[in-house]
């Protein structure tokens, strides 16, 4: 239960409530019956059981077989997951999705929180920058690939064209068909379309700090920069963790922009976990094999997420 | 606890129904079948060759009153995926349209009728395109029939040609280098020959038939336990070798490095280039005024001369489970018959009976009917690798071709390529 309900009840209500819960350890409110908190969620739960657990547990089992797109199958027990240690392509795409979550998270984190500053009073103009700033996210990721696609073609796209007219290309680089530029122009699009997101995001948290706190701040002296980091950051934490772990996620999870714009290529050097996994199922047909890979995937994410919301929990206790 | 293991022993249970993964055959020899047929027959192609159903369907649709086809068009990359899931959801089509090279890898897993009693009523089964339908046959059964293809063959500019002083297309490969180094020089403008270098669908579709022209194949034996000849493979490298010449020596434009297909043919048909392995796809109706009656095209020339073309495109055949089997059977033989072929050509596709190479024919349509003569020449890799090995961006095909033309060299290439064909061999046997 909330601090602020009980905050926001009057005194004596609390007292009583109080007491309430002394007599029922298990935190039983007996002024409504059981039944009604499970109608309430009942819908809720449903919809978890019906749409993640029998999608979760079935998947499992599909993990246990060597089930093919088509044809027959069998149950092969833990020998998918065994074979997962071998798969170089796997442990490659793995590598090279940290190492592209690693470019990318904090440009996003730094690039949304300079463009939440410059936005977040409503001063003249600042509507307007928000739409701006916020626009790449609306379009969407594939739109933005595809545009890119045909930007960054050598010779007609206009990425190639002003990198020319400026000299600092020939007008004729193939971005997409070698690894490392590849992935720079890959980065640069999701730094570019994702910094939105995080920039409403922290704007939301700064437009809740009580303008108060800035106000003591500045009478005790503390300049643009102190109050920034001694007070914007500090309470904005709980919101650039759930920035970090939204971005952190969905580079874990990165799959359109690459299939888009390099396929994975050249080889496999461009492959993205999800790739390989889409390229297991739906490609070398081994389904069995590839829902095994997104089990650990799963996992991965799973863990990484509780491990952010814990260090934030210990945060907040200290 | 308890309620949990039941849960998973239902969803094992219901796991199992469709366990067997093959839906029931179909009766073909039941009487009257694929006769004045009645109902839905749906179809399902994929968008690539949309055109040439479209083409049939229409026509099929304004002469049957009784029965309807109901044309569903699916993205390529998509149309495995899909099939393979009205497969495992026991609710099929009636008939689909299978690029050839997928029809191997759909019959290997029982998902199509043995059309093989309905194949021996055709008439004209003898001139049914050979390499199609030998995609589509295990042992002694075929499980689709060549419906309409899709063929690559050597195009080039006869004014370029003549501009360039060459008396006609090459008949070997070291004619090919010869004459797109000679188009080079002489002709201002133009390069000799392009590729769509960031595309490994069409490098395979118009390279390989340089190395089946030279008498060699990249897979033999009998699926399920085939052999890879690529490492040792001297027409593999006289191909590798012509394309990194002729990418080093400029005979090519720059813009070929990374046309993933998109620009494919564009160039031939602004009269800058005078080869162009392509198919009449990209031709149909795009030829330009200033063009016309200026472009010719053979079958591609082997190392030592010989001929050959990619057999692509489509068969066709009845899902195993269909529920309107005979009204797609009726379609089926519909669109087989000759003038339903003969005139393929005007929706941009290859007949697949040779009997339709007519005076008639060659004179209506010129290019594709050089595809059409030579249909007992083409070839397509039977494997259950091809998607694998070849099609796709991480396919070994598309690193070797990459590392070769563009890269390091043919020697490296090739050298490291054997293994990787290898292992998508094994990937997609397993």
């Amino acid at each position: 239960m909330s601090a602020t309900a009980t905050v926001s009840r009057p005194a004596g209500q609390e007292s009583s409530r109080l007491k309430v819960v002394r007599r029922h350890p298990r935190g039983r409110i007996p002024t409504h019956r059981p039944i009604t908190g499970l109608t309430l969620v009942a819908p809720a739960v449903l919809f978890a059981v019906a749409f993640v657990l029998v999608p979760l547990v079935f998947a499992i089992y599909i993990s246990l077989t060597d089930w093919p797109l088509i044809g027959k199958y069998h149950f092969v027990g833990f020998q998918n997951y065994a074979q997962i240690g071998d798969d170089q392509t796997f442990w490659h795409a793995t590598v090279y999705t940290l190492t592209y979550t690693a470019i990318v998270t904090v440009p996003i984190l730094l690039i949304g929180y300079a463009m939440a500053v410059f936005v977040r009073e409503n001063k003249r103009g600042a509507t307007f920058f928000r739409t701006i700033f916020f626009l790449p996210y609306v379009i969407g990721l594939s739109t933005l690939s595809f545009l890119a696609l045909l930007e960054l073609q050598p010779g007609s796209g206009a990425i190639n064209a002003v990198l020319h007219g400026l000299h600092i290309t020939d007008g004729q680089t193939a971005w997409l068909v070698n690894t490392v530029p590849g992935t720079a122009a890959i980065c640069v699009l999701v730094v570019w379309a994702a910094s939105g997101l995080t920039m409403m995001l922290i704007m939301a948290g700064m437009q809740g700090i009580p303008s108060d706190v800035y106000e003591s701040a500045e009478l005790d002296g503390a300049g643009w920069w102190d109050r920034e980091l001694r007070i914007t950051v500090p309470m904005l934490r709980r919101t650039i963790a759930m920035s970090l772990i939204l971005s952190i996620i969905g580079s874990f999870l990165a799959f359109n922009q690459f299939y888009i714009l390099t396929q994975g290529g050249p080889g496999t050097s461009t492959t993205t976990v999800v790739m390989w996994i889409y390229e297991r199922a739906f490609v070398q047909l081994h389904l069995g094999s590839a829902t095994a890979l997104s089990i650990v995937l799963i996992v991965v994410v799973a863990l990484v997420s509780a491990a952010q919301f814990r260090l934030l929990r210990v945060k907040d206790d200290k | 606890m308890r309620s949990l293991a039941v849960a998973g022993a239902l969803l094992m249970a219901l796991a199992g129904c469709g366990g067997a993964g093959v839906l029931p055959a179909v009766n073909v020899s039941q009487a009257g079948f694929g006769e004045h047929a009645t109902g839905t027959v749906r179809l399902w192609v994929r968008a690539g060759m949309a055109g040439a159903y479209q083409y049939l369907t229409q026509r099929f649709n304004a002469t049957h009153s009784d029965v309807h086809v109901e044309l569903t068009v699916i993205p390529d990359t998509q149309y495995v995926t899909k099939f393979a899931t009205a497969v495992r959801g026991r609710d099929v089509p009636d008939v689909v349209g299978i690029d050839d090279i997928n029809s191997t890898l759909l019959a290997f897993h029982d998902s199509l009728t043995n059309m093989t009693p309905l194949l021996r009523q055709l008439p004209f089964r003898q001139q049914l395109s050979p390499g199609h339908l030998n995609l589509a046959t295990i042992g002694k059964r075929s499980f689709a029939i060549p419906v309409a293809a899709d063929v690559s063959v050597l195009f080039y500019n006869k004014e370029i040609f003549q501009k360039a002083g060459l008396s006609g297309p090459p008949k070997t490969t070291a004619q090919i280098l010869s004459d797109a180094r000679t188009i080079t020089h002489k002709v201002h403008g133009v390069y000799g020959y392009s590729i769509a270098g960031d595309n490994p669908g069409i490098l395979g579709f118009t390279g390989l038939p340089i190395v089946w022209a030279s008498k060699t194949h990249l897979f033999s034996g009998a699926l399920n336990d085939q052999h890879v000849n690529v490492g040792h493979n001297t027409a593999l490298r006289a191909l590798l070798t012509l394309y990194r010449t002729m990418w080093v020596q400029h005979l090519m434009p720059i813009s070929d490095r990374t046309d993933s297909g998109a620009t494919w043919g564009a160039d031939f048909r602004a009269g800058t280039v005078g080869m162009w392995p392509g198919n009449w796809a990209s031709l149909a109706g795009k030829i330009p005024s200033n063009l016309q009656g200026k472009i010719g095209a053979v079958a591609f020339p082997g190392v030592g001369g010989g001929r050959s073309e990619f057999d692509g495109g489509d068969n066709i055949s009845i899902p195993r489970g269909a529920h309107n089997p005979s009204g797609a059977w009726e379609f089926i033989k519909f669109a087989l018959a000759k003038q339903q072929q003969a005139n393929l050509p005007a929706s941009g596709f290859t007949p697949v009976r040779s009997d339709v190479y007519t005076a008639q024919f060659r004179k209506r349509f010129p290019l594709d009917a050089v595809a059409l003569a030579n249909l007992k020449s083409g070839y397509a890799e039977k494997t259950l690798a091809y998607n694998l090995a070849i099609n796709q961006t991480s396919s070994p095909f598309t690193t070797m071709i990459t590392d070769a033309v563009f890269g390091g060299g043919v020697a490296s290439a090739v050298g490291g390529a054997q293994s990787g064909f290898e292992r998508a061999l094994q990937e997609a046997e397993d």
